[in-house]
């Protein structure tokens, strides 16, 4: 039992980096068609921004590890967004402009991605980043179930972040655009909303939070390299598509599974079955269901 | 008369083909003009040339004009059209947004209105009083409605966006004679409190018999034009259009 609540745990806790992330390639996709697959790289640049600004706080201005936390939280998250829209600006942009072919542009997203590494490996070298400690560690434990405060804000966090896009994307304007558009693109600038505001704030809002996501994940497991955000991009766009590309509930849901599929298969078979049996599962849910979980196929009416 | 609407030697693009060749037209304050004309005329391209919608919807203007109230609109981005002009389109196809519930549709439509909810909650009122189906339906998602239905959203959605000036392209397509009929009776009393209409129809029958004035185009020029009874008896018109 008390193993079952610790991977459960630990299921949680990867599972809200997957969702945090997968949500930002849901969002983009939902808008644009367009799979970002620059995302994951967000991702580490992210990771990076909040090192920066860590030890900017702690080392040149001489905070307290709390105040640094709490200022490095939102700047990564502006920072980050920034990277996000400024990927928009420069590169998908001009091609939607174009009137550019989908396929056209997820080259392009994928180019992307491997600049970010690629000029990151370029600007500070091969060598490993340290991420400061800001939290003193605190274990918290019941029975043999032991947790960190850590891992509870990650999984705290992640649940937060779904409560509040939900609101955004159900209850706002703006949100409701962003579903539009994911219907009707056409349709849009007819309302007399500007599409390219929406398409930032969709950008914004992924890149925001895969910020928040490198940040925790930094913390959590403090060793940064250039390549991080590649695989662990990757999971979490297949979580997505998994959950159902497009839909929120689904990024969550899917970033959750893989979490919890990849911790079970470690706890009961080696430790390197782990992405065949969590992919090899994840495939035959697309085989019941291509569209993903939440995923509905779009009917139009003559 | 004000005239609202001036399109001038328009000529215009679609990818390399030339699909209008120098049309000119003008719609009046209050007025519903019908442009009829076959499949493939440029009736569309028309209506999305005045929208300014964003390639690559739309069609490229290569020289001409087109003006509303007496001043250019060809730099003016699409979404000012409706929110500051207040030009609304209900296009072909209707194009709602069929994952969104027919209220969330209207919301939707008021996005840059920045009058007072007083003044929007009158309109709602308005939209659901024209076509009491909405309001029964208003939870729904938009996808599950009718054709007639869908329609009926596409009118009320360009009246939340606060229009006085409306083009529509092909309303009664795919509706029901009487759903037809009804939606131009409600159409017609929209005209009369003040909305100028331009209407874009294949049943020229319909449309002259609804519109004060006309345009026959065809392949990408106006070959006739006169008030609504003038057309309703040219005879090239007659046999062309109206079927004998």
């Amino acid at each position: 039992m008390d193993i079952l609540i610790q991977n459960l745990l630990n299921a949680l806790q990867w599972g809200s980096f997957y969702a945090l992330i997968a949500l930002g390639y849901t969002l983009v996709y939902g808008v644009l068609l367009l799979i970002n697959f620059a995302h994951g790289d967000v991702f580490m640049v992210g990771a990076y921004i909040a090192f920066f600004v860590a030890t900017f706080f702690l080392g040149f201005v001489d905070l307290s590890p709390w105040l640094t936390l709490a200022l490095t939280v939102p700047l990564t998250m502006l920072l980050t967004a920034g990277v996000g829209v400024t990927l928009e600006r420069v590169a998908y942009r001009p091609l939607r402009r174009k009137g550019a072919h989908r396929l056209y542009v997820v080259i392009t997203a994928l180019m992307c991605g491997l600049m970010l590494e690629n000029s990151n490996l370029a600007l500070l070298g091969a060598s490993r980043k340290k991420f400061p400690e800001l939290l003193d560690k605190v274990i918290y434990t019941w029975g043999n179930v032991s947790v960190t405060n850590l891992k509870l804000i990650v999984i705290f966090t992640a649940i937060a972040v779904f409560i509040l896009l939900e609101f955004i994307v159900t209850r706002t304007k703006i949100g409701m655009a962003m579903r539009g558009i994911s219907y009707d693109k056409f349709a849009i600038p007819l309302m007399g909303i500007p599409i390219d505001n929406v398409i930032v704030f969709t950008f914004v809002l992924g890149s925001g939070m895969a910020g928040l996501a490198g940040l925790l994940f930094a913390m959590s497991y403090p060793i940064l390299e250039p390549y991080m955000g590649a695989l662990i991009g990757w999971k979490a766009f297949i979580a997505a598509v998994v959950g159902g590309i497009g839909d929120i509930r689904g990024a969550f849901l899917g970033g959750f599974l893989l979490g919890f599929i990849e911790v079970g298969v470690v706890a009961l078979f080696p430790s390197t079955y782990r992405d065949l049996f969590a992919f090899s599962i994840l495939l035959m849910i697309l085989w019941i269901k291509p569209t993903g979980i939440f995923g509905v196929a779009k009917t139009t009416k003559i | 008369m004000n005239t609202l609407l001036e399109v001038k030697d328009l000529c215009v693009k679609y990818g390399n083909i030339e699909a209008l060749h120098g049309i000119s037209f003008n719609v009046n304050e209050g007025e519903i003009v019908t442009l009829i004309g076959a499949n493939g005329a440029g009736k569309t391209t028309t209506l999305l040339s005045v929208s300014r919608l964003p390639p690559p919807e739309a069609p490229k203007v290569i020289s001409g004009e087109i003006s509303w109230k007496g001043e250019s609109i060809l730099d003016v981005p699409p979404h000012e059209i409706i929110s500051k002009l207040h030009m609304a389109l209900v296009p072909e196809g209707r194009h709602i947004f069929g994952n969104l519930t027919v209220e969330e549709n209207l919301k939707l439509a008021t996005y840059a209105r920045k009058d007072s909810a007083k003044d929007i909650n009158g309109d709602y009122d308005r939209v659901f009083s024209l076509f009491p189906r909405l309001a029964e339906r208003r939870k729904q998602r938009s996808e599950s409605l009718s054709g007639g239905e869908q329609q009926m959203l596409a009118v009320g959605r360009a009246l939340m966006s606060k229009c006085t000036f409306i083009m529509l392209d092909e309303p009664s397509m795919g509706l029901a004679p009487l759903l037809m009929y009804d939606m131009f009776r409600t159409l017609k009393k929209l005209n009369q409190e003040g909305l100028t209409i331009l209407l874009i129809e294949q049943n020229a029958n319909l449309a002259l018999k609804f519109a004060h004035r006309g345009y026959v185009l065809d392949t990408g020029e106006i070959v006739a034009q006169g008030t609504s009874a003038e057309l309703l008896a040219n005879p090239e018109v007659k046999k062309a259009y109206l079927g004998g």
